[in-house]
């Protein structure tokens, strides 16, 4: 507690000294240049952390970033001048432009999302040059943007009657603004959108099948992006008293670019940072001015090859160390099976009372499924049922379908034929994402974790699909968001908790790429354990496990279904954990349903014997081992 | 409609010179893209150091803007020359930004691209400056022969010269796709890249031919605008960049034959578009095609939809 006590003191300090820093730094530059070039790195880092969003926080590669910051000042220009004859006070415009930008980018966005990288940077690229375009024609036959020669006078910026004219009343008016932006930028991150847009970043595929819904996702970074341009557009018309069409081109994207990887993309503090020393050092390097484009080129390749979590990325002496649980006071480290040991009951152990019984219902139905990849038939004329509280195994050679089966149930693919009841509705094309909100949740074969993540927010992915803090909630903290987090929290403890010292306590906070291959199985199933499941799809949950940890997962899996009511569809091969926990086998061949029944009356099948051992010859009778 | 008519013949042609220049170039960007799976940015830069090539050798070989010795063999030496200072700034940019960022997250390897354009941009801005070099076209070709009539259509012995050579070069990528060792190891490293490993094919060489072939492709392109146009500046390759992806992602990005379909497609697009509209709106056209093409039918019009393998 007194941890904690001292760790808040000295968080409000450092919040005092950068409040005193922004009270005191305008009145301490040298000059009304400097005072200016302070004032313009204000509007810089305001917009690095717009484009943080898009393209650190959800990994999109936009390149209309520069058109939003346009359409804002522009926006301003047009309704706060007499071009248009237009005078609206600026706390009625800045919204108004920041809203409309969204607008813009929510229309482009939903638009060329769905396209994946190369194409969005190229779709917003050519959407920027339309802008441009626009912008240096659209003089005549009305003179609207005012072409070249741009647009200038506009009426002066006044807030309650305050009158904001001298520069220094913009530094501290656009400085507010930055630091709204830096606090909005963290709640995002540190919450359940700042969680989905991490795990899109990382395996888009995997993030859609444990429930984000990845592309709205996608286009709400677009539109918070846009809506920060459009604001932060705003303000540098207004700094600058006029706009032109070269404020909005190629180079102000690429400088923007540059400070956020400068930064580190994601890195909020770097990303400040990164604005900053760019917004400066030109300053110091005027001589070589006309170098200055040729640089940011270079500094986006070398960044890239060498340093692409940004300069602030994971510094030794920067980063906060941890304490670890594996080391003893004097700092050795202590053999991982003690720490097993001690803190892994694992609560299987703890004989499971069977509290569910199955109650024969029908939860799943296939119908004449049918899958073509190009001339392959990977699945055809598939039907069977799944009762609730069933564990069916799907068995077969490799490639005989199985995992297709899966990616169909789980709407990866579409099926070329047949349908998919789950409990009596028809779920046949529906996006991964709805189908795990209705309560089908899959793990994969060559495990799709969040690797960079830690297991606590893996883990806390899956909850996405049952909580719902919109943007709003979030940037607000209000109810809304408090109560989810806090359920997240209590959810994933319990859920993690289920695998004892394997992925509780200081493993924690353990990026899941370093966890045991075991573990990230176990971890994996966590995580879909965490969207509230009905329907379990297991797909070789003991692939790579030796024979205690299978035997360990063998009796989780019976465990999930008695303790916890799952129902559990399952692939695998090995016969073992088959025949200890199937309810009912089905074997498949080439896509075609072999055999189906008890694993005794499967393994006795002559067709299922053939397809794994191959046509039986003269010699003595193959059979599986019962 | 009957202007449009009367026009539409040589709107055609026009069309075809200006589409077989971003066929050219549309290769550079499909080749690339089907065996890295990138967008190659810097492509448009190579294009236009091509063009800046192609006027130094004319430049050089010029006295009192008049060429020192045989016209034809002279543009042959423009093309030849750009094509291999082209392809040399291609191999080197695929050496420094690509090559280390192979297994990198996709957008580090975008943003490097985009590094790379920034940088050949600026460099060209520094040492040749803004102004446009003006190709002195008149010591090429003679006043008697720079008009050629075919029926209704008028063509000009450049235009003539342009469309030759794109489709020549074209032909010859495709003999030398289909027929020799190098393009089917060519075609087998598109198709699975890791597996083409496997059988013993050098990934990084043919990778590094690539580089040689589209960047090449897009040198010549550059010279042969320049022919066009008579000039060529440090910006033009931002432009072109973009017209000449544009007809890679309408033929279906990743395929040779629909890189130089898209080309031809878009350059005629543009042509007859430009008898409409005011000349300058003629590249919200093309862009507008291009994100329509992305948003209806982002495969392109010979694509394959390839199913991500989970």
């Amino acid at each position: 507690m007194a941890l904690r006590a001292q760790e808040k003191r000295r968080r409000l300090t450092f919040y005092g000294a950068i409040a005193v820093a922004l009270l005191l730094l305008p009145h301490v530059m040298p000059n009304e240049y400097w005072l200016r070039i302070y004032i313009v790195t204000g509007i810089w880092v305001m917009l690095a952390l717009g484009l943080n969003v898009v393209a650190g926080f959800a990994g999109l590669f936009d390149l209309s970033y520069v058109a939003f910051f346009g359409i804002g000042g522009y926006t301003f220009a047009l309704l706060s001048s007499d071009q248009l004859g237009i005078h609206l006070p600026f706390l009625v415009v800045l919204p108004v432009a920041a809203v409309l930008t969204m607008g813009v980018g929510i229309a482009l966005g939903s638009t060329s999302l769905r396209l994946k990288g190369d194409y969005l940077a190229i779709v917003t690229l050519a959407f920027a040059q339309i802008f441009k375009l626009l912008l240096l024609n659209l003089d005549t036959p009305v003179n609207i943007t005012g072409g070249v020669n741009g647009i200038f006078g506009f009426d002066p910026i006044s807030i309650f009657g305050f009158k904001i004219e001298s520069p220094v009343g913009y530094a501290y008016l656009v400085w507010l603004f930055a630091c709204l932006v830096t606090i909005g930028s963290y709640r995002l991150k540190m919450s359940r959108l700042g969680r989905g847009w991490e795990s899109l970043r990382e395996d888009e595929l995997a993030s859609e099948a444990v429930g984000v819904d990845t592309t709205k996702m996608k286009l709400m970074a677009f539109a918070i992006g846009a809506f920060v341009a459009g604001m932060a557009g705003v303000l540098f018309a207004s700094l600058q008293d006029s706009v032109f069409p070269n404020n909005f081109d190629f180079p102000q994207l690429v400088i923007v670019y540059c400070m956020v990887i400068l930064g580190g993309l994601g890195n909020i503090p770097g990303v400040i940072v990164g604005a900053i020393l760019l917004s400066i050092l030109p300053e110091f390097l005027r001589e070589y001015g006309a170098y200055r484009m040729m640089f940011y080129g270079l500094t986006l390749i070398v960044l890239m090859a060498l340093r692409p979590q940004g300069i602030l990325g994971e510094i030794g002496f920067l980063t906060k160390k941890r304490k670890r649980p594996d080391k003893d006071e004097s700092g050795t480290l202590k053999a991982s099976t003690d720490l097993y040991y001690k803190e892994a009951e694992a609560p299987v152990s703890k004989a499971p009372k069977v509290r569910y019984a199955k109650t024969g219902r029908i939860i799943l139905e296939v119908k004449g499924l049918t899958q073509d990849f190009g001339g392959i038939r990977a699945l055809d004329d598939l039907d069977f049922v799944l009762h609730e509280r069933e564990i069916l195994s799907i068995i077969g050679p490799n490639g005989a379908g199985k995992t297709t089966l899966f990616n169909l149930i789980s709407g990866i693919y579409r099926p070329t034929e047949g349908h998919i009841l789950f409990e009596e509705r028809d779920i046949t094309g529906l996006r991964p994402h709805e189908i795990v909100k209705l309560g089908i949740a899959r793990t994969f074969q060559n495990l799709r974790l969040f690797n960079k993540m830690s297991v606590l927010d893996n883990a806390k992915v899956g909850r996405f699909c049952r909580t719902s803090a919109g943007p709003v909630s979030v940037l607000f903290h209000l109810p809304r968001h408090e109560r989810e987090e806090a359920e997240t929290q209590e959810k994933a403890d319990e859920i993690l908790g289920l695998f004892g010292g394997r992925l509780t306590g200081y493993r924690y906070q353990q990026a899941a790429m370093f966890l045991s291959y075991a573990n990230r199985r176990r971890l994996e199933i966590a995580r879909v354990l965490m969207t509230e499941p009905k329907l379990l799809l297991l797909d070789e949950p003991s692939a790579g496990m030796n024979p205690q940890e299978t035997k360990e997962m063998t009796e989780f899996i019976k465990y999930l279904r008695d303790a916890h009511g799952y129902t559990i569809l399952l692939i695998e091969h090995k016969l073992n954990l088959v025949r200890r926990i199937s309810d009912r086998v089905i074997a498949l061949d080439y896509g075609v349903k072999i055999a189906e029944g008890t694993y005794r009356e499967v393994a006795n099948n002559e067709k299922v014997i053939e397809a794994y051992l191959g046509r039986k010859g003269h010699g003595k009778r193959a059979g599986i081992k019962i | 409609m009957d202007l449009f008519l009367k026009e539409l013949p040589q709107q055609l042609v026009n069309g075809l010179t200006l589409g077989g220049v971003y066929a050219l170039i549309a290769i550079g960007y499909t080749m690339v893209y089907g065996i890295l799976g990138m967008l190659n940015f810097a492509h448009g830069e190579i294009y236009m150091i091509g063009g800046f090539t192609g006027w130094w050798v004319l430049h050089l070989l010029s006295r009192n803007h008049h060429v020192v010795m045989n016209a034809a063999a002279v543009i042959a030496l423009m093309i030849i020359i750009a094509m291999g200072v082209s392809a040399f700034v291609g191999v080197l940019t695929e050496r420094f930004a690509y090559r280390p960022l192979r297994n990198a997250p996709r957008i580090n390897l975008l943003l490097s691209a985009l590094g790379v354009s920034i940088f050949l941009q600026n460099l060209v801005l520094n040492y040749q400056g803004a102004k446009a070099r003006v190709f002195y076209v008149h010591s090429l070709i003679p006043e008697s022969v720079r008009l050629i009539h075919l029926g209704p259509v008028v063509i000009t012995l450049t235009r003539l010269i342009v469309i030759v050579v794109t489709f020549f070069l074209m032909a010859l990528l495709s003999v030398m796709i289909k027929r020799t060792k190098a393009g089917k190891a060519m075609r087998a490293t598109a198709q699975d890249l890791e597996m083409a490993t496997f059988v013993g094919i050098d990934v990084d060489r043919i990778i590094v031919l690539v580089f040689i072939i589209g960047s090449a492709l897009g040198g010549a392109a550059g010279t042969l605008v320049g022919l066009l146009f008579t000039q060529v500046d440090y910006y033009v390759g931002f432009q072109a960049g973009l017209k000449g992806f544009t007809a890679a992602v309408l033929g279906g990005i990743g395929s040779i034959p629909g890189a130089m379909l898209g080309g031809v497609l878009l350059g005629v697009a543009e042509s007859l578009a430009v008898t409409f509209l005011p000349a300058a709106y003629k590249d919200v056209v093309a862009f507008a095609i291009l994100i329509i093409i992305l948003i209806i039918k982002p495969t392109g019009l010979v694509g394959e939809r390839v199913p991500e393998k989970v």
